[in-house]
């Protein structure tokens, strides 16, 4: 099993810090302009969001798991609803690597991997370094078209 | 090929109507707002719009061009920016056709092309004749099969698979309604009756035949629709392919390729479990019944006694009669845990209505439902449950709608175990087997609900291992196939 480079929880972290600073500039803006709220609120709610959001990132980042087996990839995720998902590499429609600007400032990347199922159509594996992203990418294409077979859908 | 001449002034008359009638609209509130806008302005103004839109529908029936090659349907159309689409025919999925009255009379068609992933339709030709359309269905899935030459013309005999009668389409109007208004209408009646008590006794009377007579008219509407929707339904069975037939007011004929079917579903209200009926529905990549862009459900068998469905059902797919695991006993408590929950937020709901409107002075009467509660949780235990059989995984679920699903291990896309934190107390997983249907939400899809954890990881390794199998047999057997022709072919 493989865990995701630890630099991603800087990147979910940042998500965090960035919704924090949305609720606390709205709640400021509604204190400003609608009426008036005792100046601790705003604050109070991003502090309970920063602390919040920061334990659920080290939990998420402790789940997180990911293998290539024989035939399938196969996922572990999820702090408070635990999924478990497996994808055959022969239902593997084409992979993605991808590299948002949070992402690209921790030195990270992510890959996606598209099936044509309707439900978690897209899986995506993020905190992958680029070399290992592409790697995976490469290495997930791979096995996708040696296990290719005629009839994907 | 061009389209059918009539679709230019069919058309012209359809869009100008409702362009006309917009800009008239939006003319006269203009000119009631605006003092420069008069009358006079505002039918130039519909003029203008009428030319405009005609001149774009001549425009578009010139450059529309569609042709239908071996292994292609091309198409291209556009008045301003013109569009070249080439549909491989192998990934052409359902071809619909439909026609309502007036086309029918015309003697036009809607043809609609269906590709996997995704419920819009990839291309659509408004409007050639009939018989156009008709050829055109026939003829993409006898390319489909590689059978290109022109003397295979021996039409293949349709094989009628079902056709509704007249009892079952009566039968089927009058329970396709949900269950679940009805309920509604009861749920609505204390309130009601609160509110008349207020005026009299007269006046609650009256209230309670308004909501009768309101209840009735819902009824014989729905009944009307599925009526008309199902009216002269028939399910054919063309070589490797199912054709349907139905409608009264609009027409549909639409084809279902035996080989692209992910999934089959039973499905049965309590009426139809009472009364013995069932509704099978096939789904294929392209869409799923009611899904389609006709609207309409494109239900394989909208109703017929359930050992009939079951004997379609096999004879489509082979599956096993299953032995169906239920999940764990504990569950049940969970589900009555669950029910008596929702009678305590009905209470709730009922103390603070009480509360504001004083309309509930017996608000702590709906506790009585926690009777229930038990019933209901053990109702629902019963009806869920999967089985792994040799070649396909079925799975049962719903309390009202009860909904078996069989999927063939060859379909599964991927396989996803979920545990809720709920779950996880009680160490339940739910397991869903993905397929490339599009009926993918709002819980519709095959799931194993509330097994137990190590069951659920079993299950789940047991599909991924049986969905291998199955592949390496069917590119084995391809591979087989293909080096006997071609021994045969150097002979």
């Amino acid at each position: 099993m493989e865990t995701l480079n630890s630099r991603v929880r800087i990147v979910w972290f940042a998500g965090v810090l960035i919704t924090t600073a949305f609720v606390g500039a709205v709640l400021f803006a509604v204190r400003r302009f609608v009426f008036d709220i005792a100046v601790w609120l705003p604050l109070a709610l991003a502090v309970v969001i920063f602390v919040l959001g920061g334990i659920y990132t080290v939990f998420k980042y402790r789940v997180w798991r990911f293998e290539i087996r024989d035939d399938d990839l196969y996922l572990e995720r999820g702090v408070f609803t635990r999924v478990t998902t497996v994808v055959p590499f022969v239902r593997v429609q084409h992979v993605d690597t991808q590299r948002g600007p949070i992402e690209r400032l921790a030195g990270l990347g992510s890959v996606v991997v598209y099936t044509a199922g309707s439900r978690g159509a897209d899986v995506t594996i993020p905190g992958l370094t680029p070399e290992r992203a592409s790697d995976l990418q490469r290495r997930l294409r791979n096995l996708a078209i040696e296990s290719e077979y005629e009839d994907a859908v | 090929m061009k389209l059918h001449p009539l679709s230019l002034p069919y058309r012209l008359l359809t869009r100008s109507m409702s362009l006309a009638l917009t800009l008239f609209f939006v003319g006269t509130t203009l000119a009631s707002a605006v003092e420069s806008i008069n009358i006079v302005i505002t039918l130039a103004l519909v003029a203008v719009g009428l030319l405009v839109a005609g001149l774009w529908e001549v425009v578009y029936y010139r450059r529309f061009d569609y042709v239908l090659t071996d292994n292609s349907l091309d198409i291209d159309s556009g008045v301003i920016s013109r569009r070249r689409r080439e549909i491989p025919l192998r990934r052409i999925q359902n071809v619909d056709i439909s026609r309502n009255v007036v086309q029918r009379v015309l003697g036009i068609a809607l043809v609609g092309f269906e590709t996997a992933g995704g419920g819009e339709t990839e291309a659509s030709l408004r409007f050639v004749a009939y018989d156009e359309a008709r050829r055109l269905q026939r003829e993409i899935q006898r390319r489909k099969r590689g059978a290109t030459e022109r003397d295979e013309e021996e039409e293949i005999q349709p094989d009628v698979l079902y056709e509704i009668r007249s009892p079952e389409l009566l039968l089927l109007s009058a329970i396709s309604i949900e269950p679940r208004v009805f309920g509604l209408v009861f749920f609505i009646v204390p309130f009601l009756t609160g509110a008349a008590e207020s005026f009299g006794g007269l006046s609650f009377l009256f209230g309670l035949a308004q909501l009768l007579v309101s209840a009735l008219v819902l009824w014989v509407a729905s009944a009307m629709v599925t009526f008309a929707r199902y009216y002269d339904f028939t399910l054919l069975r063309v070589d490797d392919e199912l054709r349907y037939e139905r409608g009264l007011l609009q027409r549909y004929d639409g084809s279902i390729p035996l080989d692209k079917i992910q999934t089959l579903t039973l499905q049965e209200n309590p009426l139809m479990r009472l009364t013995g009926y069932a509704t099978l529905s096939v789904e294929t990549a392209g869409y799923a019944p009611g899904q389609g862009p006709s609207g309409g459900s494109e239900a394989a068998i909208p109703l017929a006694t359930r050992g009939r469905v079951l004997r379609l059902a096999h004879s489509i797919e082979s599956f096993d009669d299953p032995t169906f695991t239920r999940p764990p006993k504990r569950t049940r408590r969970r589900y009555i845990v669950r029910y008596a929950l929702v009678v305590a937020g009905l209470t709730a709901l009922a103390f603070a209505v009480n509360w504001f409107t004083e309309l509930f002075p017996f608000w702590y009467a709906t506790l009585a439902l926690l009777v229930l509660a038990p019933v209901a949780g053990q109702y629902q235990w019963k009806h869920r449950g999967y089985y792994a059989g040799e070649d396909h995984v079925q799975t049962r679920n719903g309390f009202w709608r009860r909904r078996i699903h069989v999927v063939p291990y060859y379909r599964v896309q991927t396989v996803i175990q979920r545990e809720t934190i709920f779950q996880r107390r009680w160490r339940l997983g739910t397991v869903f087997v993905d397929t490339a249907s599009s009926v993918g939400f709002g819980g519709q899809e095959a799931h194993a609900a509330d097994i137990d954890v190590n069951d659920a990881s079993e299950f789940r390794e047991l599909v991924r291992r049986r969905l291998g199998g199955q592949i390496r047999e069917r590119a084995a057997r391809a591979r087989m196939e293909k080096t006997e022709s071609e021994q045969f072919s150097s002979e």
